[in-house]
């Protein structure tokens, strides 16, 4: 520490703070008590959620199965060929530069030894990859201004549920619940322009899509995990269940 | 752990959480917006906000930092809110401590002048630069607990920290 900066701490600790008057009793007053508990309207959507989960684990019973065989065969490339055939996407805005946007371009091998965590990945490698802000690692198939597929991955952002279910879908975003490997997953379409994501103490981040197409968003291993794309539900659970 | 047990719902073990930290809280609030009143508000608003986000709180972070980072966000929120960013200046106390053997009144007076002008010059800085400089020295957080505070990651705010003292520097030479 140099002179300027002692004298710094020095001066912290003159100056005329007004003393903190005591806070608990007005705070503790203050806590909103129901809050704590869903509300009825947000506990009616959660209940609605659940049914939803189970009618679609019902429906997706038979491409479980057939998800499961392919697992026990290694027959990977099967599901790749899902990626090869989406169609290409722009950036929204269409001026958008992509690969800026997205972060620091590296190799798939420096980021599988800087990414923190270890990576999923699809049975193809991607054809590119970024090192984007928070720790998010980004797979593109596909060139920058027609992009097939996005798969972002980061340890540090969380999904807020409330957020999804009730504000994106009031914001004309379809949002449907689904599952990817038994885990809850929320399949956003209707040009979705934004998540709500949850840092690492919990306090929200906004992050806006590149692809005005659709998201598939759930959580796995200590992480969560994004395609984007124009892709059907059906086909995005698909490639999520294919990433190792 | 009191976190913990509020994470859990207990108000009690939160009210003890408030009392533990609302000397910080409230100071780091005023720092920020230079007004008793605002800062109260900031501090009162963040540590009920904070509830509602305990259990999204991960078991094991520090609570400090996260607490912080909250009752920042509403005193920044309140900063902006206002016109006149003259109004947010720091006042230095009427009575400096002297420290170590007692010094000659021309010598008290030199130092007192010398620190009411570094408080000016840090006055002048820009908002951004103040707020690096009053977590590092004035309220004396680490790196670290400055990052998640002022929501930026660490290497920013290494750098922003050595471009705010240059600029200091500048400042108190002017």
């Amino acid at each position: 520490m140099n002179e300027l900066e002692r004298a710094l701490v020095a001066l912290g600790r003159e100056l005329a703070v007004p003393d903190a008057p005591d806070l608990a009793p007005r705070v503790l007053e203050a806590l909103d008590r129901p809050t704590r508990a869903p509300r009825p309207r947000l506990r009616l959507a959660l209940v609605l959620a659940a049914v939803l989960v189970a009618a679609l684990l019902a429906a997706l019973a038979i491409p479980d199965a057939r998800s499961a065989l392919l697992r026990f065969f290694h027959i990977g490339a099967v599901k790749i060929e899902v990626v090869d055939e989406l169609p290409t996407v722009a950036p929204d805005p269409p001026e958008l530069d992509l690969g800026s946007a997205l972060g620091r371009r590296v190799s798939l091998e420096r980021a599988r030894r800087t990414a923190g965590f270890d990576l999923r990945e699809l049975a193809d490698p991607p054809d590119r990859v970024y090192l984007g802000p928070r720790g998010t690692v980004w797979f593109l198939y596909g060139r920058p201004d027609a992009v097939r597929l996005l798969v972002a991955q980061t340890p540090k952002l969380w999904i807020d549920e409330p957020f999804i279910l009730k504000k994106l879908a009031a914001a004309g975003t379809s949002v449907e619940t689904t599952s990817v490997r038994g885990g809850r997953a929320y399949f956003l379409s209707g040009e979705p322009h934004e998540v709500l994501l949850l840092d690492e103490y919990g306090l929200p981040v906004h992050d806006t899509l590149r692809l005005a197409r659709n998201t598939l968003l759930w959580q796995q291993d200590g992480r969560t995990l994004r395609l984007e794309g124009d892709f059907s539900r059906d086909e995005a659970v698909t490639i999520a269940e294919s990433l190792r | 752990m009191l976190a913990e047990r509020a994470r859990r719902g207990d108000e009690h073990a939160y009210g003890e959480l408030v009392r533990a930290y609302q000397g910080i809280a409230f100071r780091t609030a005023f720092l920020l917006t230079g007004s008793a009143d605002d800062a109260e508000d900031a501090t009162q608003t963040g540590f009920v906000k904070a509830w509602k986000a305990l259990p999204r709180f991960r078991p094991g972070a520090e609570f400090r930092p996260w607490l912080l980072r909250i009752v920042a966000n509403e005193a920044h929120n309140r900063r902006r809110s206002r016109k006149r960013r003259e109004a947010l200046g720091l006042r230095a106390a009427p009575e400096m401590a002297s420290g170590g053997a007692v010094p000659s009144p021309e010598a008290l007076a030199l130092e007192d002048e010398r620190r009411r002008e570094l408080l000016a010059a840090v006055n002048r800085l820009d908002e951004r630069d103040r707020d690096v400089l009053a977590c590092r020295y004035f309220l004396e957080l680490s790196e670290d607990e400055t990052a998640t505070v002022l929501g930026v990651r660490r290497g920013t705010v290494k750098s922003r920290t050595a471009r705010a003292l240059e600029r200091l520097r500048g400042e108190v030479a002017s």
